[in-house]
């Protein structure tokens, strides 16, 4: 319990919802909008976060133009994945989006001389004899950061303070444009795509390049989830990148109501603290599991939730009460 | 050189074993009223899927302004100007019925994600073509729906929005399919009105299917008439009435010879 | 030639592992519609099932194995009762399904490994013994399975083919609206395809277990993504397509680590070919391999 009390642990879930939730949004552009339903939306993190890892410390390049190109990264896979796959029915496109992530996992974990294999970052190959933490370039921005912060908001301002505010202002950033994009004729023709492929192409607009443009558009905004995640937990390994990750994301969108994004922040926090706070649970029952016990524990009640959010809300979204009635 | 705004030259599809369309030949005139009629089945709605390009044929070609198009996609096809309404008019359900006009408007520079970054040219459009949709509706009189969800709108209306919507995408050619069906004779005269109108205004040429052939014989310049696949009679009005091959389709005398 | 051959086997083998699976998860589909991600799991839970009625109970191993698939069975059905049947009711559409089916997987996998621990675990059966075939070592266990498997087959196919319910299962994934106003028993016809994929599940499990050799928790979830690809290769919803695309991936991903073939491909990367080869043939036939929408059994 005491662990609930300090308030790194707070700043901590903030910043984790922070990241769930951008990498949520990513999600929301494709769903939301264009009734994608993407599950493979956690490859384009591990995209973003090797590639950034692996230019930074193999190739001693320059930590920004790393994470640019690790997002650029993910865009391609999100391209790839949407000219292979977006033009078969959804349920292949969902199970092949799945095999997509697993193959990005998959081939991590086993390229140990590319990617450090089941080590994880550590063992990223280097040249020379320093290991250049790929959190060097940002350790130091957040020193600064902190600097000017110091005065203002005291002893809190530390290392996690700063990174939590940056996310949180990159997510409110995102949820703006996002939301302004949302309000485009791009997204209206989208929207009609949810219900009906045959009109739009009667009108002359070429459904299959829209949709590629939203998986490209939020494999980008995954992307960038990964490479904050990659700061955050300043190691990556391929266990970070499951498939249940994918499923976090859902899970936020199913709690946000997924068509519209006002409802996404709320819902990022509130599944941080699900996934965060129970790491804490050490109070009975729970206390009678060991720690690897609880982490299984952790996943089952992620998992009933999701069960149970579905059970009770079949239709998959929070859609406007009119708009069900038409159904 | 000619005046054939659409040449079908011995088109066939066949879906599992059924001959859907079996070698049908058309011609359709610039600026004709061209009806397509014929017993269920005959291929009707197939050979405008052929046209719009939702399906492809197994064989023969479709030319439409001298150039082919049996290969194109269906959106490639409305860009050259080739527009359909749909069987059962269909709507975006859960769209207004403004952003479903709205929808048809071409060369929307808020289509593509670059313009993102040009707020300006994208609102000037959205102006101009709300502006035209706002008259569309008032022309077809359902503009106190505007901003209504299309799913609440009948039958009759949804038909209108259909017809309404293709005219929006700077059509050259309209295909209608059914567009008179299970609507009542108030709107059907308004429909009419405003067919006529464009059809003065904007040169469109208008193919379509249609089973009241009262209506067929009033409106159309050509009759095609389909059975079976083929197309087995085609001329002006009158003289489709009395085309012996013609009744007996439709009375089914003759025996299906596949 | 000899690798050749060993490749080839081992593919087969393998092969109808992937099959019997991919049936039953191809069955569930064209009867109810459902993609079941929480199939991989169900593999790993009858493996460990039998496991632990065949060594920690000391069980003849056939029982236990039996014991498996009657749990296996259980299980579908038990969800089939209180969570599938009531998201069809409420109308439920590709996204809350495909979300429960994933809950379901996370949940049955966390309680695997909360009952059984994270170990791997190794069948009490013979994996030396092999006989030579042109040049190839075939192992008893390899044989065992791939018998078994084929026996099985052929059951579940005469039982699609002849018996009423598997014409009803037919008639009913066809259309669903007419079968059931035409008097088809729905609940028997929704049972008997739990109880296909439920034992058939457990069975592919043991199967895997028997020709991996030692095998953990995270045994079904590494399987799933081939057996997926089978069923979409085959055709999602047909069954002969689920057991041809089943053989065609095990015995593509084993001969791609031949020699012969440019050196091969390290069989680590076997999942990778596995996908390659999806995607490939999907560009093709955007259906699967057969094509047709088809959603025959």
């Amino acid at each position: 319990m005491n662990a609930l009390m300090q308030p790194g642990f707070w700043v901590f879930i903030l910043t984790m919802s922070g990241i769930y939730g951008i990498f949520a949004l990513g999600l929301q552009v494709q769903y939301g909008v264009g009734g994608i339903l993407n599950f493979g939306h956690v490859g384009m993190m591990a995209l973003s976060s090797y590639t950034m890892a692996i230019l930074v410390i193999s190739h001693g390049i320059n930590f920004w133009i790393a994470a640019a190109t690790g997002v650029g990264v993910a865009a391609l896979g999100g391209a790839f994945l949407g000219l292979t796959t977006l033009r078969l029915r959804g349920d292949y496109f969902s199970i092949v989006s799945i095999a997509f992530s697993e193959i990005v996992r998959y081939v991590i974990y086993n390229s140990d001389g590319l990617t450090g294999g089941v080590q994880g970052s550590l063992a990223i190959p280097v040249i020379g004899d320093n290991y250049p933490s790929y959190t060097d370039t940002w350790d130091s921005l957040m020193n600064r950061a902190r600097e000017i912060l110091n005065p203002v908001f005291g002893e809190i301002a530390d290392r996690e303070f700063v990174m939590a505010i940056i996310v949180w202002i990159t997510l409110g950033t995102l949820l703006f444009l996002v939301s302004r994009i949302e309000r485009t004729s791009w997204a209206r023709v989208l929207r009609a795509t949810r219900e009906d492929d045959e009109v739009p192409a009667a009108l002359g607009k070429n459904v299959f390049r829209f949709r590629l443009q939203a998986v490209i558009l939020g494999s980008i905004i995954g992307g960038i989830a990964g490479i904050y995640w990659a700061l955050e937990s300043s190691l990556l390994s391929p266990d970070d990148f499951l498939t249940l990750v994918t499923f976090y994301g859902w899970m936020i969108l199913i709690l946000s109501g997924a068509t519209k994004v006002k409802g996404l922040p709320i819902a990022a926090i509130f599944f941080g603290f699900l996934y965060g706070g129970t790491r804490f649970f050490t109070f009975w029952p729970f206390s009678t599991f060991d720690a690897s016990q609880r982490a299984y524990i952790r996943i089952m009640i992620i998992g009933i939730v999701l069960i149970i959010l579905m059970m009770r809300r079949p239709q998959g979204i929070f859609g406007k009460r009119q708009e069900m009635v038409l159904e | 050189m000619n005046n054939l705004i659409l040449e079908v030259k011995d088109v066939a599809i066949a879906f599992g074993g059924v001959r859907a369309v079996n070698g049908a030949t058309l011609n359709v005139e610039v600026g004709s009223v061209t009806s397509v009629i014929g017993p269920n089945g005959a291929g009707k709605t197939t050979l405008f899927n052929l046209i719009s390009g939702a399906i492809k044929p197994d064989s023969g070609t479709i030319l439409f302004e001298g150039l082919e198009i049996q290969n194109l996609l269906p959106h490639k096809i409305a860009d050259r100007g080739i527009i359909r309404t749909f069987q059962g008019a269909k709507v975006i359900k859960r769209m207004s019925v403004l952003d479903n006009l709205m929808l048809g408007g071409q060369d929307n520079p808020g289509d593509s994600l670059v313009n993102f970054f040009n707020p300006k040219a994208r609102r000037a459009y959205e102006e101009q073509c709300r502006n035209r949709a706002m008259e569309l509706l008032q022309q077809i009189g359902i503009e106190r729906f505007a901003h209504e969800y299309a799913g609440i709108l009948s039958g009759g209306q949804r038909k209108l929005l259909d017809l309404a919507r293709a005219l929006m995408a700077n059509p050259v050619m309209l295909l209608l399919d059914e567009p008179f069906a299970g609507v009542n004779p108030t709107l059907v005269e308004k429909l009419l009105e405003v067919l006529h109108a464009l059809r003065t205004q904007h040169h469109l040429t208008f193919l379509l299917i249609e089973h009241d052939l009262e209506t067929v014989m009033n409106i159309s310049d050509r009759v095609i008439v389909m059975a079976e696949g083929r197309v087995i009679a085609e001329g002006e009005p009158n003289s489709i009435y009395e085309n012996q091959a013609v009744i007996d389709a439709y009375l089914g005398t003759r025996k299906a010879t596949s | 030639m000899a690798e050749f051959v060993q490749l080839l086997f081992n593919g087969l083998v393998e092969g109808s592992i992937f099959g019997i699976a991919a049936l039953g998860i191809s069955l569930v589909y064209s009867v109810l519609r459902l993609v079941n991600f929480a199939a991989g799991d169900f593999l790993t839970l009858g493996a460990f099932t039998t496991f632990f009625f065949a060594v920690d109970t000391h069980l003849p191993f056939i029982l236990a194995v039996i014991i498996s698939m009657v749990i296996g069975v259980v299980v579908s059905l038990i969800l089939e009762f209180f969570l599938w049947r009531k998201l069809r009711k409420s109308g439920a559409g590709m996204l809350a399904l495909f979300l429960v089916a994933t809950g379901i997987a996370f949940v049955l996998r966390q309680a695997i490994a909360l009952t059984f621990g994270s170990n791997s675990r190794k069948f009490d059966i013979d994996q030396i013994k092999t006989f030579e075939f042109l040049g190839a070592q075939i192992a008893q266990a390899q044989l065992v399975v791939l018998c078994c498997a084929s026996v099985a087959i052929t059951a579940v196919a005469l039982f699609i083919k002849k018996s009423t319910t598997g014409k009803n299962m037919r008639a009913y994934s066809d259309n669903p609206s007419l079968a059931a106003v035409s008097g088809i028993n729905v609940d028997r016809v929704i049972i008997a395809t739990w109880t296909i994929s439920g034992a058939f599940g457990a069975l592919a499990g043991v199967f895997q277990g028997t020709v991996q050799g030692q095998f953990t928790n995270g045994m079904g979830l590494d399987l799933l993504l081939s057996i997926l690809a089978a069923v979409v290769l085959g055709t999602i919803g047909d069954a002969y397509g689920a057991l041809i695309g089943g053989f065609v991936l095990g015995v593509v991903m084993e001969l791609s680590t031949w020699d012969a073939l440019l050196g091969g491909i390290p069989s680590t990367y076997k999942p990778v070919v596995a996908f390659a080869v999806l995607v490939i043939v999907l560009l093709f036939k955007p259906e699967g391999i057969f094509g047709v929408k088809a959603r025959k059994i």
